[in-house]
C-alpha cells in the first residue's frame, strides 16, 4: 500500500490522468465494441423495418437543432447589419468580432429568473411561448431546403405552411390570456388583430402560384421554377411577391409591420408578464420565423433551390474510391503526411525566421483548407442537394437580410395605418391578382 | 411625393445598403482615444495666477472663437469694468431670470446695457452714417467715437453693434487691441517720468507719495476710475527732474514733500491745486 502510494505521489499530475484514463479508456472500448456487436444487427434491422419513423425522428431532431445556429445567425446578423447602417460597430466583444454575442444572449436569458406571477393561469402561461416556438418549427417541417432535402414532402406542404403558421397567434393569445394583465390581453388582442389580418392577404397572394403550378406540393412549386432565373415564379406573379412580402413582414412581427411588439413604445405587449428563458422563447421563435418566412419566399418565387442559371456544360465528378482497393488505405494514410510536408516545404525554405514546427503547422492548416475546398466544390459540383442547399441558403440569407435591412430603413407605421394597409389595399390586390392569375391561365389552357 | 408609390422605401433603403458599405465612425475609446486638440480640456473654467488674480481679460477672443456661441460674457473683470462669467446664460443665477423670460417669449431687458449710462444715439448714428455702416472701417468708427464721447460706452460700442452687424466681441476686441481707444471715462493720466535723471533725482519715491494720495499704483486707475496712474515713457524736453505730468503736462510744484497730498486734492477734485500751463 505505501509502495503504490508513495508512487502515486511522485508522479506529475498529466503522468496521473494518463494512468488513469488510458486503462479506463482500453476497458471502456472494450465494452463497448462488445456491446456494438451484440447490439447493432438487431438495431440496424429494427430501423430498416421502421424507415418512415427513422426518417421522421431524425427530421425533428434536425429541424429542431438547426433552428438554434439559424436564430443566433440571424440575431449577430441583426446586431451587427444595424450596426454597420448606423455607421456603429455593433458587438464585437464577445468573440471574434462579436460573432458570440448571440450565445451571450442566450446564456444571459437562461441565467435570468424565470418568474411565474401571482394570479397566473400556470399551465397556459407556461405553455404560450412552446406553443409559437411549436408553430414556428412545424412549418419549418415542410420547407424543402434542397432536392430530396425536405422533412416531410407534403402534397399540401403550402396549405400546412399557412395553417401551422397561424397557431402563432394561438400562443400569442395564450400568453396575454394567462398573464393576468389586461395590458398583456390588450396586447394579445392587438398581435392576433395583425396577424389574422395579414394572414388573409398572405395565404391570398400565393394562390395565384397554385393556380400557376396546379399543386400546393412546395417540391413540386420549386420543380417547376428549374432553369434559369428567367423561369422563377418571380416574373409570374410580381403582385403577389410584393403582397407576401408586405404579409410576411407582418407575419414575423417584423419593422416597419411589428405592432405585436413594439418594444419602444408598447412594452411588448403580449410579453408583459414574461422573463428568462420563456421570454426569450418568444424572441427565439420571432427570429426563426424570420428565417421561415423568407426561405418560404425563396420557394414560392425565387426558384427555391434552383441555381439562378444553368449550368454551362454537364459535370460530374464520379468518384469510386472502392475501385482503388487496398491502396485507399495507403492513400488515406499517406495523403494528409504527403500534403502537409509538401505544403511545409516553401514555409521552411523560404524564410529563415520559421521554425520547422511553425512551418509543419502552417503546412497542416493549408491542407486542411485546400482538402476541405476540395472536398466541397466536389460535392457542390457532384452531389445535387449539396449544391441545392448551397443556393437555397444564399438566396434564404439574402431575404433574412433585406429584412434585417428593413428594421435599420424604415419606421414603425401606426395601427390604424397597419390594419387600414391590409384590409384596403393588400386584400383587393390580392384578389384582383388571383382574378388577373386565373384568366390568364384558363386562356392559355384553352389554346 | 413621387409618383410612384413605394419609391421613397427603395430609396430609404438604397441609403441604409451604402451606409452599410461606409467606415464607422465609432472610436472603440478604451483601446483607441479620440484624436481631440493638445489644449482641449472639456470644460469651461475661469483659471487664477499665483496671487489668486483672475487671469481673464475680457479680450472676448474665447466668446469670438465658440462655434456655437455658448460663451457669454457679464459681472465685472479684473479692471473694474465687466462681471466675467462663463458658459450657458442659464448656468448663471445673474442671467436666470433672463433665460426665464426669453423661454416665455417675453422680451427680454438688456440689463448690460441699462446699466451703463445712455449715450446720445443720434450722435453714434450720425457717425455710422457718415461710415456707411461698414464694419471694415470700425477702428475710424471707433475713433470718431471716442472724439464724440471723450471715451468709447459701452451704449455706443452695442449701437455699433446692432447696426452695423458686427459681433460685440469683435468690435469690443477691436477697442481692447488699440491703446488710445478707452473705455474708462478718464479725463487725467497722471504719470511719472521713468527716465534715468528722474529715477536718480527721487522719482521712484515721488511716485510712491502719489500712488498713496491717489489711493492706487502704477499702471492702475484709481477706484473710481477718473484718474488714471501710469509711468511717463519719455520725458518732456525742459522739464525739471523729477517729472510729474498730468495729461502730459509737467506739474513743476509737485515734490516729493508735497507729493501725497497733492495727489489726494487731485482724487478728491479741487481744481485749485491743478497748473495748467
Amino acid at each position: 500500500m505505501t509502495a503504490v502510494t508513495s508512487y502515486w505521489n511522485r508522479l506529475s499530475i498529466p503522468s496521473r490522468v494518463l494512468l488513469v484514463a488510458v486503462p479506463a479508456v482500453l476497458v471502456l472500448g472494450a465494452i463497448a465494441t462488445v456491446a456494438l456487436v451484440l447490439i447493432l444487427p438487431p438495431l440496424v434491422d429494427f430501423l430498416a423495418a421502421n424507415e418512415d419513423l427513422v426518417r421522421f425522428v431524425l427530421a425533428a431532431t434536425v429541424i429542431i437543432v438547426i433552428t438554434i445556429p439559424t436564430a443566433f445567425v440571424i440575431i449577430y446578423l441583426e446586431l451587427k447589419v444595424i450596426a454597420r447602417m448606423n455607421l456603429r460597430v455593433g458587438p464585437d466583444r464577445v468573440g471574434p468580432w462579436g460573432t458570440a454575442q448571440s450565445l451571450a444572449h442566450g446564456f444571459k436569458f437562461l441565467s435570468k429568473e424565470d418568474y411565474t406571477p401571482r394570479g397566473v393561469d400556470v399551465p397556459i402561461f407556461t405553455m404560450a411561448p412552446v406553443a409559437v416556438f411549436l408553430a414556428t418549427i412545424m412549418s419549418l417541417l415542410v420547407i424543402p431546403f434542397a432536392p430530396g432535402l425536405v422533412a416531410q414532402d407534403f402534397n399540401i406542404a403550402l396549405l400546412y405552411f399557412f395553417a401551422i403558421g397561424g397557431l402563432n397567434i394561438v400562443g400569442l393569445m395564450m400568453a396575454g390570456w394567462a398573464s393576468f394583465n389586461k395590458y398583456s390581453l390588450i396586447g394579445a388582442l392587438r398581435a392576433a388583430a395583425q396577424a389574422i389580418s395579414y394572414e388573409i392577404p398572405l395565404t391570398l397572394s400565393v394562390v395565384g402560384v397554385i393556380i400557376l403550378a396546379g399543386t400546393m406540393s412546395l417540391s413540386s412549386i420549386v420543380e417547376q421554377q428549374a432553369g434559369s432565373f428567367l423561369d422563377w415564379n418571380l416574373w409570374k406573379q410580381p403582385l403577389a411577391l410584393i403582397i407576401f412580402f408586405i404579409a410576411a413582414t407582418a407575419e414575423a412581427n417584423r419593422t416597419p409591420l411589428d405592432m405585436t411588439e413594439a418594444d419602444q413604445e408598447l412594452v411588448a405587449g403580449f410579453a408583459t408578464e414574461y422573463s428568462g428563458m420563456r421570454y426569450g422563447f418568444f424572441f427565439f421563435a420571432e427570429y426563426v420565423n424570420v428565417f421561415v418566412v423568407s426561405a418560404m419566399l425563396v420557394v414560392l418565387f425565387f426558384g427555391g433551390w434552383n441555381a439562378p442559371f444553368d449550368w454551362p456544360f454537364p459535370v460530374a465528378i464520379a468518384l469510386d474510391p472502392a475501385s482503388l482497393g487496398l491502396g485507399l488505405l495507403f492513400a488515406g494514410a499517406l495523403v494528409p503526411v504527403i500534403g502537409t510536408l509538401v505544403l511545409a516545404l516553401p514555409f521552411w525554405l523560404g524564410s529563415s525566421r520559421i521554425s520547422a514546427l511553425q512551418a509543419l503547422v502552417l503546412g497542416f492548416i493549408l491542407f486542411n483548407v485546400l482538402a476541405v475546398t476540395a472536398a466541397f466544390g466536389w460535392a457542390f459540383i457532384s452531389v445535387d442537394w449539396v449544391a441545392g442547399l448551397v443556393w437555397m441558403m444564399a438566396k434564404t440569407y439574402v431575404f433574412v437580410f433585406i429584412f434585417v435591412q428593413m428594421r435599420a430603413t424604415f419606421p414603425r407605421v401606426r395601427v390604424d395605418q397597419l390594419m387600414g394597409f391590409a384590409w384596403k389595399w393588400l386584400l383587393p390586390a390580392a384578389l384582383l391578382n388571383i382574378f388577373v392569375t386565373a384568366i390568364a391561365v384558363s386562356l392559355t389552357a384553352n389554346r | 411625393m413621387s409618383m410612384v408609390p413605394g419609391l421613397g422605401l427603395l430609396r430609404g433603403m438604397a441609403l441604409t445598403f451604402r451606409r452599410f458599405f461606409q467606415p464607422a465612425v465609432t472610436i472603440r475609446y478604451p483601446e483607441v482615444d479620440a484624436d481631440i486638440a493638445v489644449k482641449y480640456r472639456g470644460r469651461l473654467q475661469l483659471l487664477h495666477d499665483e496671487h489668486g488674480t483672475l487671469k481673464c481679460e475680457t479680450c472676448f477672443q474665447c466668446a469670438q472663437a465658440c462655434p456655437i456661441e455658448c460663451i457669454d460674457m457679464g459681472g465685472t473683470d479684473t479692471k473694474g469694468r465687466y462681471a466675467v462669467h462663463w458658459g450657458a446664460a442659464e448656468t448663471y443665477g445673474e442671467r436666470r431670470e433672463e433665460s426665464a423670460l426669453r423661454r416665455a417669449g417675453r422680451e427680454v431687458p438688456d440689463d448690460p446695457y441699462a446699466r451703463f449710462e445712455p449715450v446720445d444715439v443720434a450722435a453714434v448714428d450720425a457717425i455710422l452714417e457718415e461710415h456707411e455702416h461698414d464694419p471694415h472701417r470700425m477702428l475710424s468708427i471707433l475713433e470718431a467715437v471716442q472724439a464724440e464721447f471723450g471715451h468709447l460706452p459701452v451704449a455706443a460700442l452695442k449701437r455699433i453693434s446692432h447696426r452695423t452687424g458686427a459681433w460685440y466681441a469683435m468690435i469690443y476686441g477691436t477697442a481692447t487691441y488699440y491703446r488710445h481707444l478707452r473705455f474708462e471715462r478718464t479725463v487725467e493720466e497722471v504719470a511719472v517720468c521713468r527716465c534715468t535723471a528722474c529715477l536718480m533725482a527721487g522719482g521712484g519715491g515721488l511716485a510712491a507719495a502719489i500712488g498713496a494720495g491717489l489711493r492706487t499704483e502704477l499702471g492702475r486707475p484709481t477706484p473710481d476710475g477718473r484718474i488714471r496712474f501710469a509711468w511717463l515713457s519719455t520725458h518732456v524736453p525742459g522739464a525739471a527732474a523729477p517729472l510729474v505730468a498730468v495729461d502730459g503736462e509737467p506739474q513743476p510744484e509737485v515734490t516729493a514733500a508735497n507729493a501725497t497730498a497733492w495727489a489726494q486734492a487731485l482724487a478728491g477734485e479741487h481744481p485749485a491745486t491743478r497748473t495748467v500751463h
